[in-house]
């Protein structure tokens, strides 16, 4: 059989000066070059060039990272073009949706993928955190990568949330002053933390301008970096938590300690967690092509499920925004429901001290938490404590967001959803 | 490759074709749209009526495009002549919509007014539901076409506009039935009720008709009265109501120009220094005549007439042609007309009886509303001792000194004494008019209502 024209041409194309310098390593035809190209790519590069034959199972991780990350791609792809249209004016918003609806091209489509991808990014973080804790992956070495992924779970929130608002309808406007108020619960700088955030007392065109900046800029600058150093740290970090690694741990080489009178290799400094010390080479593939062919599945299915839920299911757009007309009741994003149910408590317990408490105690696990026992598997027996703690909490989390979704009602009084509760009607 | 299974390679061909099926599905969602099948049925139209070879490339080469009319002072973008493309070519006069020519609209050019700051509905849109305003998350549906004359009553007095008659039989009905006892409109009127000033935006003309006739029903408990109102009537208040949507539009719409309304009278009478010859509340020349009670003696098509040619109507008039157009004449009538309403007829003695002018007063402020036409009672007001109804005015003149009852007027009577005190408590009462009404107003509405006790009526006690 004759090679088609384009991998005929693709081979050529390898051989030119153009091609060599910009690819290095042509398409790998061995184990020398699969290696090559992994390194030789700065976006590859952030993977090793082999990988524990595990993490090719689905049920390791089920991909919850990596989902995460094609959806921030899409997030990126899609919101740039809406950028083409969005003008962050309190007069001109709104319309600018009504335009992508009613006359841009694939306008709707694209605002529903951004929409939806937002939605399902922040419950995959959350998944992804599960995750983590439930395979005890966060424990030695892996303490800062659990940090910085606390760190891009709430840069996740933030984004979710600064984009709320910027359709400035009705679901925008509110939601986001229920936000700023609990915000402005905290205790000593809650006021002021909420005048920074709003630019103003009340959502207004200064807020509108400061999210639409933070949303647009510095939060998915933020992301984008931290997301970077997340992945190149779970290589470094010597790639997936594995159940017989506490053997391979060799301590960090401290410089201090080293003689100063002699030279070293690089080699000899380097901390002791790359896949390759003390691991059986059996174990190990090439990620070049079982790995990234495998990362190619998950996007292409990320992708069918965003575009299905963009075709079939539009992005909400209320009234345009009405500062003398709340809803009622006004519901923060669902992401935040479970704290306004306990904000309807007590705003200081439930809008400071509980998630306060809640993002500390996230953040010291693997210093409070220090036996190494569990490490990469499910729901290990040595962990059954921390297991049930983390359970309890989140099972309360989901309850408390799934009253405060469906069983609150004007005035956050109780309702159960398939009733209707009758609204006090105003005068004419 | 061992490592990766040829099921793999089965599942990428699956989700790419799945990827690709769903590209092409969105792109032919958003690309298949109902103003595209009209715009096409307009052009094989035209191509039919095409009778030289210049129609016919004229018709072919209309694009299938949005069309969309931007009013940035109103901040609206209407695109109903996406659909609606025919609308301004009077060849298209019967067609079925959406080709049909919209007649009438010489007054309000469709460039400068757009479509929906008269009949409503959502501009933006282009699918016939969204734009129509039939949709969850819009508040300003279309204007049913019965009612449209409501939207005259936006920009022009009701009674300006012989085009809309209807506007004008509502206000009429507004004023008599006596809403403005319990309702404030445009600043004046009680307390009891809402404002009804931005009504119209905010109500369905269905709600508004079943607040007429049971006012409990859409609002669980009201106090309102039913109100007895014939068909016509119901609906010509509804149109009323529908009418008041708040602020009047901006830039050029307000323009006096435009409206010939009261206050445009009024700068005009200044602007051209009318106040040379005449005199308004006794400043001014007295080379004409007084002008306060003008609209008293002569008839509004007299003054219109006078305007455009006083010497056709006072032979012999020494008052120039000042040349005005058709809508600053009406201006300047509305203004004198306006200067009897509102000040002249009520403070010039002698020319009318205090009773009349209290008549009036009783008239401007809505007590008919609660107290009947007249004051002959007969308004139910729930467990209310009186009866459970409002008290007629007929014995006020047994039981008030002139003294008390202004004080009353003045005070109001915000508890009414219950029928039964379990019951929930009189929805109607009296509310205080201090700072509303005027003191010669107020002296005249006494003196009216102390009128009301029947002359031949035999106290027998």
């Amino acid at each position: 059989m004759k090679t088609p024209f384009p991998i005929r041409f693709w081979r050529w194309f390898e051989q030119t000066s153009l091609g060599r310098s910009v690819f290095r390593v042509g398409v790998p035809r061995s184990n020398l070059s699969r290696a090559q190209a992994m390194v030789s790519s700065f976006l590859l590069h952030l993977q090793p060039a082999k990988v524990q034959r595990r993490t090719l199972k689905a049920s390791t991780t089920f991909g919850l990272g990596l989902i995460s990350l094609f959806l921030f791609a899409i997030l990126i792809i899609t919101g740039v073009l809406l950028m083409f249209y969005y003008v962050p004016s309190t007069e001109r918003a709104y319309n600018a949706m009504k335009d992508l609806e009613y006359v841009v091209s694939a306008g709707l489509l694209i605002r529903n993928m951004h929409r939806w991808s937002a939605h399902l990014m922040v419950a995959c973080v959350m998944l992804h955190m599960c995750r983590v804790f439930y395979t005890g992956a966060y424990k030695r070495p892996r303490e800062f990568n659990w940090l910085l992924g606390i760190g891009l779970f709430l840069v996740t929130l933030g984004l979710s949330f600064t984009g709320y608002l910027l359709p400035w309808d009705q679901l925008a406007f509110w939601a986001i002053t229920v936000g700023a108020n609990i915000a402005s619960y905290a205790p000593l700088i809650g006021p002021k933390l909420k005048y920074l955030l709003l630019g103003g007392n009340v959502v207004g065109q200064e807020a509108l301008i400061r999210f639409y900046a933070l949303h647009v800029i510095l939060l998915p600058a933020v992301a984008g970096l931290m997301i970077a150093v997340h992945i190149w740290r779970v290589r470094k970090d010597g790639g997936l938590a594995r159940p017989d690694e506490a053997a391979d741990i060799v301590e960090q080489i401290d410089a201090g300690q080293l003689p100063t009178n002699k030279s070293y290799g690089l080699m000899e400094l380097a901390r002791g967690t790359s896949p390759q010390v003390g691991v059986n080479q059996e174990d190990l593939v090439f990620s070049w092509p079982d790995l990234l062919f495998r990362e190619l599945l998950v996007f292409l299915a990320v992708l069918a499920l965003v575009l299905s839920l963009a075709i079939f299911w539009n992005a909400p757009l209320e009234q345009f925004a009405n500062p003398i007309h709340p809803p009622n009741p006004a519901k923060a994003p669902w992401y935040f429901l479970g704290l306004q149910e306990l904000v309807s408590y007590s705003a200081f317990w439930g809008g400071v001290v509980v998630p306060g408490l809640l993002v500390a105690v996230l953040a010291l696990v693997p210093y409070l938490d220090r036996s190494r026992a569990g490490v990469g598997q499910w729901f290990a027996r040595e962990r059954t404590v921390a297991n049930t703690i983390f359970s309890v909490l989140l099972f309360v989390m989901v309850v408390l967001t799934i009253i405060g979704t469906y069983f609150r009602g004007p005035n956050w009084s109780w309702q159960v959803p398939w009733k209707e509760t009758p609204t006090l009607q105003e005068g004419p | 490759m061992p490592e990766t299974p040829r099921k793999y390679y089965g599942l990428f061909i699956f989700l790419g074709v799945l990827v690709c099926a769903l590209v092409v599905l969105g792109y032919y969602k958003d690309q298949f749209r109902d103003w595209k099948t009209y715009q096409r049925r307009f052009v094989k139209e035209e191509l039919k009526r095409a009778t030289t070879p210049q129609q016919r490339l004229l018709a072919e080469s209309t694009p299938v495009q949005i069309r969309q009319i931007v009013l940035p002072e109103l901040n609206r973008v209407d695109r109903c002549t996406t659909c609606h493309i025919a609308s301004e070519d009077p060849s298209y006069g019967g067609y079925p919509q959406p080709l049909a020519y919209h007649p009438h609209h010489e007054q309000h050019p469709f460039d400068k007014f757009g479509c929906t700051v008269c009949h409503r509905g959502q501009g933006r849109a282009t699918t016939t539901e969204a734009a129509h305003g039939h949709v969850p998350h819009w508040d300003e549906p279309m204007l049913p076409l019965r009612y449209i004359q409501a939207s005259c009553g936006q920009c022009h007095q009701a009674t300006d506009n012989p085009a809309a008659p209807e506007l004008a039989r509502g206000e009429r009905v507004f004023e008599t039935t006596g809403c403005r006892g319990c309702h404030k409109l445009g600043g004046t009127g009680g307390v009891i009720g809402p404002v009804l000033d931005t009504v119209g935006a905010r109500r369905s003309p269905e709600w508004l008709k079943k607040h007429f006739t049971d006012p409990a029903s859409v609002t669980p408990g009201s106090g309102m009265p039913p109100q007895k109102l014939n068909a016509a009537d119901l609906e010509a208040i509804t149109l009323f109501m529908l009418s008041q949507t708040g602020p009047s539009l901006p830039g050029y719409y307000a323009s006096m120009k435009v409206i010939p309304s009261a206050a445009e009278g009024r700068r005009l009478f200044e602007q051209k220094g009318c106040i040379g010859c005449h005199t308004v509340n006794g400043q001014g020349g007295k080379i004409g005549p007084v002008l306060d009670d003008v609209g008293l003696r002569r008839s509004p098509d007299w003054i219109m007439r006078h305007f455009r040619d006083p010497q056709s109507v006072t032979p012999g008039s020494v008052m120039p042609k000042f040349g005005f157009t058709e809508s600053q004449t009406r201006a300047l009538t509305e203004f004198l007309l306006h200067l009897r309403d509102q000040q002249v007829a009520l403070s010039l003695p002698g020319l009318i009886t205090p009773v009349e002018r209290g008549r009036e007063v009783f008239r401007k402020y809505g007590c008919a509303g609660c107290h009947g036409p007249e004051g002959s009672g007969g308004v139910p007001n729930p467990n209310a001792k009186t009866a459970e109804q409002v008290p007629n005015l007929q014995h006020v003149a047994d039981g008030y000194t002139l003294e008390e009852l202004k004080a009353l007027i003045l005070r109001g009577q915000r508890e009414i004494a219950p029928l039964d005190p379990h019951r929930p408590p009189p929805p109607l009462y009296m509310p205080p008019w201090r700072g509303t009404i005027q003191e010669g107003e107020l002296n005249d509405l006494a003196a009216f209502v102390m009128s009301l006790k029947k002359k031949d009526e035999a106290l027998d006690f």
